[in-house]
């Protein structure tokens, strides 16, 4: 029975591939992607360094696939890892550190850092040091189907009460329908307007869609945790209900990691083509309106803003729909700063949101948002991602700061025609 | 006797190391690289984002050029400075003739030349001064970070000395220190050098291919 | 644990008085020979002055090639800046120049300098904090401010040592390295001299732009030199930076200038300058250079052994609250002033958060 730890340092030592070697030899320790990582800037604490995050699987890299490395370590020269270290570096990749992969954009050398990230973190999954929050919300989503625990009971509740209310349809487990709206727990429970929005949006284009009884969260904690097997068994889930209802296209709701996971990763954390098409809530609405699907009428003629969620503009690709869809409807749309694929993250993704423990550091690199939005003065922020939502809704709340945070969708379905 | 070692057997040893040492490091990379595909479905051409990447890292990006002008402004100037030196030079150009290619190509004048050591000194001391008052690059730099910036410098300046020509010993001094940067290089940080080159690949690749603007 | 302090403040001290006996020998060392050679020039140069009775036939052509009367310029075929001169009289003016003065009294301004350095050392010794640290930090040089300081001090002491060793090294290497040994050194001196050198024009202009802001002075200056600067006891106050700082400052700036432009006349003869704005140049260098280099030996000890909690301030860029508090009272209080807005003060954790708990790093 191996320990903990050699589990670790064994799928540390499994993720090395091309690019990690080809980034490792090429880093030459020039501090730039540290000016990029909101950590750093908010706190100049320079552990929180985009590449110093990495040093577990750096250093299992430079002692087993280098020849200096090998060589030291036959002669017993170099220090192996020990639990501490990787008891460390979870607070630094689990708390200080939200996916958002700015520093990558910004590495001279090319050096994707968020993807070696990632690896750590399978690693750290490995060896059994993952934050509890994270824990505890993998275990709900294997076993409930939700992070927060909600069931398809709490599902169908919400549809049927959403259909009561605002005298919408709302198809359940319809086989054949073209698309399947997936969601995340966030926004059946939190922002319920997301379901009767998309519903007035689709029945309006003459959309055939469903949603699932059977397997309806979106989000994935294993990807959050770096724990492709649990990934693997959610992604699953995903793939068997599309085929019982033959389901050509899979809709991400507005959900950042949810999106990249089914769009991008899921794909090589299955290791085989997904058997339908992806797309995010807002290509698709994007595609709608270029089809004059979509037609809206009057404007919300607030000051607003347009905050990137990482995973879908950075890591996704998704960077012109949203703003297609916002000078639809939004005459007084300004854009932050630093945008598209620079923006900055909201401080709570990759896991980070569900990791209590990471809370007072992600208020603080909160402070980032704060500045860009100080300089703009508006009053409504409109994302599309239900996770950074909830932390910009935090973090304006703890700056005590009047704006108001509104999902694209629902800004659309207000203007339906 | 070690001038002698120093212009014939090492020089040899030292040019196999670094030419195997090279090659065989940049092909790690491509045989790990057969391993790996990616399964989802392309939006953009992949192949165009790694040579967009390519282009696109020699500039910084606007959103943090203000807070990293010293590391670009000394960056620049050693690295340019270096590569005019090394590979214009009127003596450097003839060594490569003589010892590697067997042709010369154009030279670029004695002041040229000098102008582009001062530059080249003055990035590198600049840089290697960062290195060690930044907290982060403090933090983050490793043994072998330094041993290759004190290697380029130590190069550097005995090429400097043996620019009267003054005597052999300071030829000498300056190829043997040549040939110990050489050997080094291949296990080195200094392989950035070349690594840079699949390593924007891979990452302008992966985002090309999800259609972000790289 | 203090005993472990102890011993290291022990053996740091130790480390201390070797490096200053050493560069102490070093400098005074080259003077042991130069005073016989001095001597020795003297007594043949006294007999060789002697006047002869006979005339040569030749005496007007030969007056007129040794300059007797004046500069005589000739014509040549040789195109170029003083080829007309056949021998420059002046040359010998600044040889001498060099020889007695410029070298001896060097060495003896260097020599005394350090000496007075270890003296007060040894009386007041290092200039500790008073009451301790309070481990609040205080932001005193920017990342940029530092690195321009430390890029400064590497160039200075890159052409400081080489032009030393072209100045005073035939006393110390010759012996140890031989005639040839030390042609090839004085060679590689005098190339790594002329190539680094134009880098330290970049060094002052990068001091000038950086540090200028605080170095004006003010009445309180006054204060501060007539109260010895607090060296002897008493307190004294001052801004962000005090009268002996300041004073540091613009030498740097003066002497630094002058070094640069008499050095780029001297390194770049292309320009059409002839031997005596050259001789000129040099002589304005190596006085320039040996104020440099002697004062900022009190520089450098002030920086580091003289006065505790200083170095950190050139080094981190933090400063502790009680060591601006005790020296630059001033700008204590304007700092504390402006902490609201612009962080100025930190609380210590930076020290400790730099250091990981612990780092697989190291290789
Ligand atoms: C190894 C040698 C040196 C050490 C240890 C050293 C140390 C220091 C320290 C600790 C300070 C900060 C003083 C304060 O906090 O007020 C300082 C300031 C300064 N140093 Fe140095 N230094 C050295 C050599 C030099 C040299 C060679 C130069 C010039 C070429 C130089 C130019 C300056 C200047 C201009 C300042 C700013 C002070 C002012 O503007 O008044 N230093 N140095
Ligand atoms: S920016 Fe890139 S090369 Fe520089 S330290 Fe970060 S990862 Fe390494
Ligand atoms: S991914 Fe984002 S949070 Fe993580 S290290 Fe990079 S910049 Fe920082």
């Amino acid at each position: 029975m191996s320990t903990p730890l050699e589990r670790g340092v064994d799928m540390l030592k499994s993720q090395v591939d091309a690019r990690v070697e080809s980034y490792f030899s090429s880093c030459t320790h020039c501090g730039v992607c540290a000016e990029a990582c909101l950590f750093y800037t908010e706190t100049d604490d320079p552990r929180y360094t985009p590449i110093y995050k990495t040093e577990p699987l750096r250093k299992v890299w430079q002692q087993n696939f280098t020849l200096w490395g090998k060589l030291s370590s036959s002669l017993g020269l170099s220090k192996p890892i020990t639990e501490n270290d990787l008891s460390d570096w979870e607070t630094l990749v689990y708390d200080g550190c939200s996916m958002c992969s700015r520093c990558t954009m910004v590495c001279p050398v090319g050096i994707d850092i968020a993807y070696l990230i990632r690896k750590v973190k399978e690693g750290m999954a490995a060896a059994g040091f993952v934050p509890e929050g994270l824990q505890g919300a993998s275990q709900r989503a294997l076993k409930f189907g939700s992070p927060m625990g909600l069931t398809t009971k709490g599902l169908l509740t919400a549809v049927g009460q959403q259909k009561k209310e605002h005298d919408i349809d709302i198809p359940v487990d319809v086989v054949g329908a073209e698309y399947l709206l997936m969601l995340s727990s966030n926004e059946v429970v939190l922002y319920t307007e997301f379901l009767t929005a998309i519903s007035k949006i689709f029945s309006a284009a003459g959309i055939s869609w469903t949603v699932s009884s059977k397997h309806f969260e979106a989000t994935n904690t294993g990807v959050q945790m770096g724990d492709s097997v649990i990934a693997a068994q959610l992604l699953e889930r995903l793939l068997e209900v599309a085929s019982e209802l033959k389901i050509k296209t899979v809709i991400s709701p507005e959900c950042g990691h949810a999106y990249t996971t089914f769009r991008w990763d899921g794909p090589n954390i299955l290791g085989r083509e997904l058997p339908f098409n992806v797309v995010h809530i807002m290509e698709l609405l994007d595609q709608l309106r270029q089809d004059g699907k979509l037609k809206t009428t009057g404007s919300f003629d607030e000051r607003l803003t347009y905050h990137d969620p990482c995973n879908i503009s950075r890591r996704g690709g998704v960077l012109e729909q949203p703003r297609n869809l916002l000078n639809l409807v939004a005459p007084n749309f300004v854009e932050m700063n630093d945008n598209k694929e620079m923006n900055w993250c909201c401080g709570g993704g990759g896991g980070v949101s569900s990791n209590e423990r990471a809370e007072p550091l992600r208020l603080q690199v909160f402070n980032v948002k704060k500045r860009q939005l100080d300089e703009l003065d508006v009053t409504t922020m409109v994302t599309a991602c239900s996770n950074c939502r909830t932390m910009l809704e935090e973090g304006l709340e703890e700056n005590e700061m009047d704006v108001e945070v509104v999902s694209i969708t629902e800004l659309i379905a207000d203007h339906l025609a | 006797m070690f001038e002698q070692l120093v212009d014939g057997v090492f020089w040899n040893i030292a040019l196999i190391v670094f030419f195997v040492g090279v090659i065989w490091r940049l092909i790690t990379v491509l045989v790990l690289r057969s391993k790996r595909i990616d399964y989802s479905v392309a939006r953009n051409s992949g192949v165009s984002g790694a040579v967009m990447a390519n282009i696109r890292g020699f500039y910084p990006r606007k959103e943090v050029s203000a807070r990293i002008r010293l590391q670009v402004i000394a960056g620049y100037m050693f690295h340019l400075g270096l590569f005019v030196l090394l590979f214009f030079a009127a003596p450097h150009v003839k060594f490569i003739a003589q010892h590697i290619t067997g042709f010369t190509y154009m030279t670029i004048p004695y002041w040229g030349f000098i102008v582009a050591s001062e530059i080249a000194f003055a990035g590198l001391i600049l840089l290697w001064v960062h290195r060690v008052l930044n907290p982060v690059t403090r933090l983050i730099s490793k043994r072998s970070d330094h041993i290759g910036t004190i290697l380029v410098f130590v190069v550097m300046l005995t090429g400097c000395m043996a620019l009267g020509e003054a005597s052999s010993e300071l030829r000498v001094l300056h190829r043997f220190s040549v040939e110990l940067l050489m050997v080094y290089f291949p296990f080195s940080a200094l392989m950035h050098a070349f690594m840079f080159i699949p390593s924007r690949a891979f990452t302008g690749a992966f985002l090309g291919r999800r259609g972000v603007n790289v | 644990m203090t005993g472990i302090k102890d011993k290291k403040s022990a053996r740091m001290r130790k480390a201390v008085y070797c490096c200053v006996l050493s560069l102490l020998f070093v400098l005074v060392a080259p003077l042991i020979p130069y005073v016989i050679d001095a001597h020795a020039e003297d007594v043949t140069s006294s007999k060789a002055n002697k006047p002869v009775a006979l005339q040569h036939p030749g005496i007007n052509l030969w007056n007129d090639v040794r300059q007797r009367n004046e500069v005589t310029q000739g014509s040549s075929q040789v195109i170029g800046v003083d080829s007309g001169i056949l021998i420059n009289k002046t040359g010998e003016d600044w040889r001498r120049f060099r020889m007695q003065m410029l070298m001896p009294y060097g060495a003896y301004f260097m020599a005394a300098t350090i000496t007075t350095i270890v003296l007060f050392f040894l009386l007041r010794g290092k200039l500790r904090l008073p009451g301790g640290r309070s481990g609040e930090l205080l932001c005193r040089f920017s990342l940029n401010q530092r690195t321009a300081h430390w890029f400064a001090v590497g160039v200075f002491w890159l052409l400081g040592i080489t032009g030393l060793i072209l100045l005073y090294g035939r006393f110390v290497l010759i012996p140890l390295l031989g005639a040839d040994g030390f042609s090839i050194t004085a060679s590689a001196c005098k190339e790594m001299h002329n190539l680094i050198g134009p880098l330290f024009l970049l060094a002052v202009l990068a001091l000038l732009v950086l540090y200028i802001k605080d170095n004006f002075f003010n009445r309180d200056d006054i204060t501060w030199i007539t109260k010895g600067g607090g060296m002897f006891g008493g307190h004294v106050s001052a801004g962000r930076f005090n009268a002996g700082e300041k004073t540091w400052f613009w030498l740097v700036m003066i002497f630094g200038f002058l070094l640069c432009i008499t050095g780029l006349v001297l390194d770049f003869s292309v320009f059409g300058q002839g031997r005596e704005i050259m001789a000129l140049s040099h002589v304005i260098h190596g006085i320039s250079a040996l104020i440099l280099i002697t004062v900022s030996f009190g520089h450098i000890y002030l920086g580091t052994i003289g006065v505790e909690g200083t170095l950190e301030g050139m080094t981190t860029g933090y400063v502790d609250a009680s060591w601006a508090k005790s020296h630059h009272d001033f700008w204590y209080e304007e700092m504390s002033a402006t902490v609201e807005e612009q962080q100025g003060i930190k609380k210590d954790v930076a020290s400790s958060s730099t250091k990981p708990a612990s780092s697989p790093a190291g290789d």
